[in-house]
């Protein structure tokens, strides 16, 4: 599952590039915004499923730094191995440091204007329910079996209630999970 | 410029559970060495947001700007994604032999990713619940985004249009 789809025509290195590009620079809110507009984009495409989507989601998230660059760089690499890793990667990268040193000067002024912070108000007040909305979906793709639940649970409280601790406690969460699900479910 | 690249190297390495999360590693690391003061620091994470992209990317990118220009930006940018690009690249191809037989490590990292959303959801439930616009703005993003297929970036959009149409008419 983690070879590039052989049934369909891979996508080049432009197209993956203008992909995350175009995603890169109209989408603000962060990760856990970008990271289900890739979802949706690169399922009506035709590139990845859902469940196969969540996987590589995961496994970004094994990787320190931002969520939306690690979760593109993975469905990149997926799609058209190491050129598209790269595609995924400038992409994401170059809208928001383009308009940053492009804006620079006049960013202090636009945020001040109603229309300017009304707009930033709104669109952050969908940030909680895109979130919680992410892992409904994951939620709802995974295979489940008692011992898979018993440890989600565990696991998302355990991590909520980490605090400074959250990355040794969600490694070892992963670890238990790890270990303690021996027998496959499928 | 050293010491720029060498704190955005270690922001990147330690940056664990997305954006809002880097923020705050990176306001600890910038504001315990005076680089910036507290208030210049969060009127630069507001103004961060404008901008399109990760917002922990756009943060690192505008704080090695105010420091040193252009080459503090290129700096900050790049060293902030070093260590992620590399462990993407070492790791994950680690990762994608291992999780190709069986699904067990996936399926692991799916329940500690789990935890990981869980947290972020917690950290903004008081923003949500602040107001009846923003607890119905979040209610309506979830129901969208969960039962149907329309792309999220159209529900980001039109509560930004809601918001930018609330302020100008109620000021």
């Amino acid at each position: 599952m983690s070879e590039p789809h052989t049934d369909e025509p891979q996508p080049g290195f432009l197209t993956l590039f203008s992909f995350f590009f175009g995603i890169s620079a109209v989408t603000i809110g962060g990760g856990y915004v970008m990271v289900p507009v890739i979802q949706r984009a690169v399922e009506k495409r035709g590139w990845l499923a859902e469940d196969e989507f969540y996987d590589l989601f995961a496994t970004a998230q094994s990787v320190p730094g931002p969520l939306a660059l690690n979760t593109a760089v993975f469905v990149g690499r997926r799609l058209s191995g190491a050129p598209g890793f790269v595609a995924a990667m400038l992409g994401i990268l170059i809208p928001p440091f383009a308009s940053i040193i492009a804006l620079a000067a006049v960013l202090d002024v636009i945020g001040e204007w109603p229309a300017v912070k009304g707009f930033l108000e709104g669109a952050f007040a969908v940030v909680p329910g895109l979130t919680a909305a992410l892992a409904f979906n994951m939620i709802k793709k995974r295979r489940w079996t008692p011992l898979r639940a018993g440890l989600t649970i565990a696991g998302a409280v355990a991590v909520t209630l980490a605090g400074t601790w959250a990355v040794p406690v969600f490694f070892s969460v992963v670890a238990v999970s790890w270990f303690a699900d021996r027998k496959p479910a499928c | 410029m050293l010491s720029l690249a060498l704190v955005f190297l270690k922001i990147g390495a330690a940056a664990y559970g997305g954006g809002w999360t880097i923020v705050g590693i990176i306001r600890t690391e910038i504001v315990d060495r005076a680089w910036l003061s507290a208030e210049e620091f969060a009127r630069l994470v507001a103004v961060a947001q404008i901008t399109p992209g990760p917002v922990a990317l756009n943060a690192a990118t505008m704080v090695g700007f105010k420091l040193h220009g252009l080459p503090g930006a290129i700096v900050a940018t790049l060293a902030v994604v070093a260590v992620p690009i590399m462990l993407a690249l070492v790791i994950g191809s680690f990762f994608a032999k291992a999780t190709k037989n069986g699904n067990r490590l996936t399926e692991a990292l799916k329940t500690g990713t789990i935890g990981l959303i869980s947290m972020t959801v917690w950290a903004f439930a008081p923003s949500a619940v602040s107001s009846y616009l923003n607890a119905g703005i979040a209610i309506t993003a979830f129901g969208i985004s969960a039962f149907t297929k329309i792309s999220p970036l159209w529900v980001i959009l039109g509560a930004g249009a809601l918001g930018a149409v609330a302020r100008t008419i109620l000021g």
